[in-house]
């Protein structure tokens, strides 16, 4: 198996690093799902992680000048790594000004993704820094838990109000409650509530817009004032939220009564998807 | 300079706590901006050191601190026969040890007469297989004077690095590097006009095989893992010479507060021999030995310390000459240790 890819463009640069630390933020541990075309950031739902999944996608030609890899075999010509994200993105942190970005596999005592960051130099010698970032390469067996997961159908699907709005609103009911209501309806409007013995606080967005349902036939039947609703844990919407330091160019909220609330994010042309499971 | 009652000038050697100081030097635009004069001297009938301000209109702020006497330690080092010496403005090597991740305790510096890296310690990463190794080169370019007379790969306290660059961000002279193989400490040095600072730091050795210059007085210790520090806790450490110790053991295993002395924080290889200033007159006006005292459950022992020396009176000339001249042997028979009232940060 072998990954080399090279980033010579500063803005390509600084939003790679954004997108590592935004990954950082969201899962300590994840895999790097490397493919001739796109380079994912996975989360699967296991109980580890509470149940919370994540998918991020990017175009990798939207980022790099020159990508190639070979993957485990011809058929199945993908790579799936497990690494730490945090020190990726500390790697990268030291790519802010950098000249180019190398990052590849490499074998040196274990299994490395290799970044070396090419920096400016005050005189003509260039300074060059590498880190070794161990990895761990995902057997091919295990590739089926790391997919994709499937969307269900929502029963209300809104855009989000202004992140850092939501954040801080969450962040102040985490004081009160560790469970929390996401609720949403078809007229544009988002609430969040928590309820303990002494207090209820609600929160209410409203003029928020719905987005086209791609499936007409359920949407008849239901009023449009009617809310969504999914009991979630407050810290894993939290996480979520405090993970987005930039503000996305899209931002989309599906729910699925009961059963799980699904944020899909576009920064601007990588993908996000975080998906919390409703309390049991 | 220091006065006592009958006008003669007096070189007192005490220590002033930093919890003290700081706060009184804090805002630094508002001293510049409305003090117009600002005087230290002591009081040595009152232990207290006495700081006053000088504003307009007549206000004076007074500053009362105690100090305590202290007999600061010396290292027998001769920076200037090094076979490597470097000269580097601190902001440079400081934007290189941003590349490092916060959690290394150590770090190597392998020279060459080409180039300079810095890199994480391999004994470090090899236990953690989860740490980044990371490696920076730094062109001799970015240099003001670069004189490597041997390849080597010495191994030091990356915190001490840290603060030092800090440190010496604050002046705007270039930082000094002085050294030779693994095991003999490492100097670091500013001389800015109005201040001149000496940090030595230990380094780590390889092989007890290698020989050691009998003027550094170092000692070579064998990089086996062991608890050999455990049996320091609490006791003094007897006996003529440094004793032999084995490197700290792997960072997994926790250690139990230990307070430990200061010759034994320096046991570590590549200490320079000490010697307590016994009334001699010195370079130094302050000195300070960081140990490596920790909190349990912390992971990994801090595994040198370091020397500081602090600014240099313009008025002591003669000793910039011969910075580390009036040395004698290590001296840490209990008694003397008592007397000195060695300080356990």
């Amino acid at each position: 198996m072998k990954f080399r890819g090279k980033i010579v463009d500063g803005a390509c640069l600084n939003h790679f690093t954004r997108i590592s630390n935004m990954i950082a933020k969201l899962a300590k541990t994840c895999t790097l799902r490397i493919s001739p075309d796109k380079l994912n950031f996975i989360l699967c739902d296991k109980l580890a992680n509470g149940g919370v999944s994540m998918w991020c996608e990017l175009e990798q030609e939207n980022f790099f000048s020159e990508f190639q890899m070979e993957g485990f075999s011809a058929e199945n010509n993908e790579i799936y790594l497990e690494l730490t994200s945090e020190n990726l993105s500390r790697a990268l942190k030291t790519a802010q000004n950098a000249r180019a970005l190398k990052i590849k596999l490499t074998n040196k005592h274990f299994p490395c993704l290799t970044v070396s960051v090419e920096l400016f130099s005050m005189s003509s010698s260039t300074r060059i820094a590498t880190h070794d970032i161990p990895i761990k390469v995902i057997p091919r067996k295990l590739w089926k838990d790391l997919q994709e997961p499937m969307v269900p159908d929502p029963d209300v699907s809104i855009y989000l109000p202004v992140l850092k709005t939501m954040k801080s609103v969450v962040e102040k009911m985490k004081n009160i409650s560790s469970h929390l209501v996401i609720e949403a309806n078809r007229d544009g409007e988002l609430n969040l509530k928590i309820e303990t013995e002494l207090v209820c606080v609600t929160t209410h967005f409203k003029d928020l817009g719905n987005p086209p349902l791609a499936s007409e036939s359920t949407s008849q039947d239901r009023n449009p004032e009617h809310m969504a609703e999914v009991h979630i844990d407050i810290r894993k919407l939290l996480q979520f939220l405090a993970g987005q330091q930039v503000n996305p160019t899209k931002a989309l909220c599906n729910i699925v009564t009961n059963k799980m609330v699904h944020f899909h994010l576009l920064h601007e042309d990588v993908s996000l998807q975080y998906f919390i499971p409703a309390l049991s | 300079m220091n006065e006592n009652e009958h006008d003669t000038t007096l070189n007192l050697k005490c220590k002033l706590g930093m919890k003290s100081i700081l706060p009184i030097f804090r805002c630094l635009n508002s001293l510049e901006r409305n003090i117009e004069k600002c005087k230290i001297f002591t009081r040595s009938d009152k232990c207290k050191v006495v700081i006053q301000f000088f504003y307009r209109h007549g206000i004076k702020r007074t500053h009362n601190i105690c100090f305590e006497e202290s007999q600061p330690l010396q290292v027998i080092f001769d920076k200037n026969v090094c076979t490597n010496t470097l000269m580097i403005q601190p902001r440079l090597l400081a934007d290189a040890i941003v590349l490092f991740t916060s959690s290394q305790e150590e770090v190597t510096l392998a020279v060459t007469p080409l180039n300079f890296c810095l890199k994480s310690s391999n004994e470090e990463s090899m236990d953690l297989s989860n740490a980044v190794y990371s490696e920076m080169f730094v062109g001799s370019d970015d240099f003001d004077f670069f004189q490597i007379g041997m390849n080597t790969e010495i191994t030091f306290c990356f915190k001490e690095l840290k603060g030092i660059l800090t440190f010496s961000e604050v002046t705007h002279a270039p930082i000094s590097i002085y050294f030779d193989f693994p095991g003999k400490p490492l100097a670091l040095s500013i001389d800015d006009m109005l201040v001149e600072a000496n940090f030595i730091l230990a380094t780590l050795a390889d092989e007890p095989s290698r020989a050691s210059s009998p003027q550094s007085l170092c000692l070579s210790q064998k990089r086996k893992r062991s608890d050999l520090i455990k049996k320091k806790a609490g006791k003094n450490v007897t006996g003529q010479t440094l004793e032999c110790i084995s490197r700290k053991a792997a960072p997994r295993r926790i250690y139990p507060k230990e307070t430990l002395t200061n010759i034994s924080a320096l046991e570590n290889c590549g200490s320079p021999g000490m010697k307590r200033a016994n009334g001699d007159i010195s370079e130094v006006s302050e000195s300070s030995v960081s140990n490596t005292e920790e909190v349990p459950g912390s992971r990994c022992l801090r595994k040198f310390s370091c020397m500081f020396f602090g600014a240099v009176s313009s008025d002591q000339q003669e000793h910039f000459n011969h910075p580390f001249d009036s040395l004698a042997r290590a001296s840490d028979s209990e008694e003397d240790m008592n007397n000195g009232r060695f300080s356990l940060s």
